[in-house]
This record gives C-alpha cells, structure tokens and sequence, in this order.
C-alpha cells in the first residue's frame, strides 16, 4: 500500500478515509448535527404526511403509510449499493474501514426492508383485501431481505475475519442483480402493486401536496441512514480495533474524565 | 390540519389502525437501529477499559517479583 501513502497529494484524502481512527475521530463530530437534523426532518415530514396532507380519492386515508412505505423501500435498496460497493472497495484496495461499514449496513438495509415489507402488508390490506400476494415486486423484496440476512450470517460464518469479509463481499455484489429485478418488477410482470410513484424522467404521479411530504421524508430517511450506518460502523471499529494504542488512549482519556 | 381534531386524526375514517400500527412498528424498528449500536459501544468500551485495567494491575505484579521475565505478550 506504499503507492497509497507515497502519492499523490490527491491520494491522501482516499488514505485517510480509510484510516478506523480518523473516521472515528470525525464522524463523532459529525453525528450531533446528523442526529438531530435526521430528527427534525423526520418529524416535521411524518406530521405534514400524516396529519396536513390531503386524503387518497380511491383509497382514503391508508394511502398515508405510502409517507414509511417508499422512503424505507428506497433506502432498503440504496442501501444495497451502499454495502456491495463498499464490498468491492474492500476486494480491490482492501481498505479496512470498508468492509467494516459493509457488515454495518447489513442488519440496517435488513430492518429497512422488513419496514418496507410490514407497511406494505399493512396497506395491503384496506387496499386490495390482502396482507400478502406473491407478486413480483413483494417477492423480489423478501429475496433482498434474504441477500441482508445471507449478509449477516456469513459474517458469523468464518472463523477469520478477513475470509467472512470477503464471502459476504461477494455474496453481496452478486446480489445487485436482485436491485433492477425489484424496481422494473411492477412494468415487467402482471401485479396489484401500484408503478412508481417517483420516476427521475418524469413528473410525479400524485398531487403536489402529497408529494412534497413525501419527498420530505426520503430525505429524512437518507439522513437517518446515514446516522445509523455511522453509529454501527463506529461501534464495529471499536471492537475490530480494540487492540491498538488509539483505542486505548481514547478509553484512557474518557475514564480520566 | 386535514383532520378536524384529534379524535378524527386517530381514527381515520377507519383507517387509523393501519396508519398508526403501521407508524408504531417503523418508530420501535428505527429506534432500535440507533439504540443497539450505542448499547455495543457502551459495553464494548468498559470491556476495553477493564483489559487496560488488567494489564496494568499484571505489570504492577511482574515488576515487584524480581526474577520475572519482564516481557508482556500484549504490545
């Protein structure tokens, strides 16, 4: 890794990315204002969903889950990427903070789509009369909760670190495939779910005033992403890095105080 | 608001129990999501000062027995 170190100037911000103790170091300072901006933003956007927005024409007031349902289904998937990119990083330059954050984004993309799934039974419902169809879109996002769930036991599964890092790796970048699959899966097949709701190539197929506290809680649920994946990075550092003067000299220093 | 008091916001037409079950389970599912980490850290940090404290107290020992081999396996 000398080449890292020896570069380029441009390299240096890529080296000390990878560093456990400076990403520990600063996203301490990070997480205040993230935490409390994730707070604000959710609040303000469930309480515009739940209580100010207008009512669904067809169907009534159930359509108000759609303000948990799509942000958690959104970041369920985004944090897919999250965690096989973060394994590829780890594979290729065998940086040792990334694979740390790719077994933190596991258990978090896996709560995540279990919310996405359980709102949507939930709306199901009131809506089409049943908690569960085995359509294409339901199905393709209970096999991204399986990929999550593959994720979390192959770290358990392998004695070396190093040998569950690159299994799980692997496992989650040959599950991108699953991603295209769950978003083309309601034009594909026949299903009751309704197309999207949110397309980047086109206006949105709802109503301003449904729609921007929508877009209000995607944010917040972005922001809480990005808290959550910190605090169990964090907490994976510490564990993985118990051992080395920094940590030590860090415990020092809080018992001192 | 849209609704025209509490009791309606609740109630939702009879909605309200999709709604809010549905707004009680993500809340409980979130809440965890930030609470584990931050119980590991905790635990994990009294665990790291307690091998501290430990290897010190071992130290201490060595270096009052006078024969001892005076090397520590930890770095």
């Amino acid at each position: 890794m000398t080449w890292l170190s020896n570069g380029s100037p441009s390299w240096q911000w890529f080296h000390r990315l990878g560093s456990p103790r400076w990403f520990y170091h600063r996203s301490g300072r990070w997480l205040p204002w993230l935490s409390l901006a994730a707070l604000l933003v959710l609040l303000s956007g469930l309480v515009w969903g739940l209580a100010y927005a207008p009512e669904d024409a067809k169907q009534g007031n159930s359509f108000r889950i759609i303000y948990i349902h799509v942000p958690a289904a959104f970041l369920a998937q985004s944090g897919y990427f999250i965690m096989a990119i973060a394994g590829a990083i780890g594979l290729i330059w065998k940086m040792k903070i990334s694979y740390m954050v790719m077994k933190s984004a596991a258990p978090i993309g896996a709560v995540l789509t279990f919310i996405a799934l359980f709102t949507g039974a939930v709306w199901g419902k009131p809506t089409w009369g049943a908690y569960w169809v085995w359509d294409a879109r339901i199905t393709s996002m209970l096999i991204l909760l399986f990929l999550y769930a593959g994720v979390i036991a192959l770290q358990y599964a392998y004695h070396s670190v190093d040998a569950a890092s690159k299994a799980s790796a692997i496992l989650a970048l040959v599950g991108t495939v699953n991603i295209p699959i769950i978003n083309k899966s309601v034009d594909w097949w026949y299903t009751l779910h309704q197309p999207a709701t949110i397309k980047l190539t086109s206006a949105p197929s709802m109503h301003m005033d449904m729609f921007q506290p929508l877009l209000v809680m995607i944010v917040g649920f972005y922001l809480f992403y990005a808290v959550a994946l910190i605090l169990h990075t964090r907490s994976e550092i510490l564990r993985r890095e118990r051992k080395t003067s920094w940590v030590r000299e860090l415990v020092n220093t809080k018992a001192g105080q | 608001m849209y609704f025209e008091n509490f009791q309606a916001l609740m109630h939702m037409d009879g909605h309200g129990v999709y709604v809010w079950s549905a707004v009680a389970v993500t809340v409980v599912a979130l809440l965890w999501l930030v609470i584990a980490p931050l119980v590991k850290q905790r635990g994990l940090l009294k665990e790291i000062s307690r091998d501290i404290q430990r290897e010190q107290d071992r130290q201490l020992a060595a270096n009052n027995i006078p024969d001892s081999v005076n090397s520590k396996e930890s770095a």
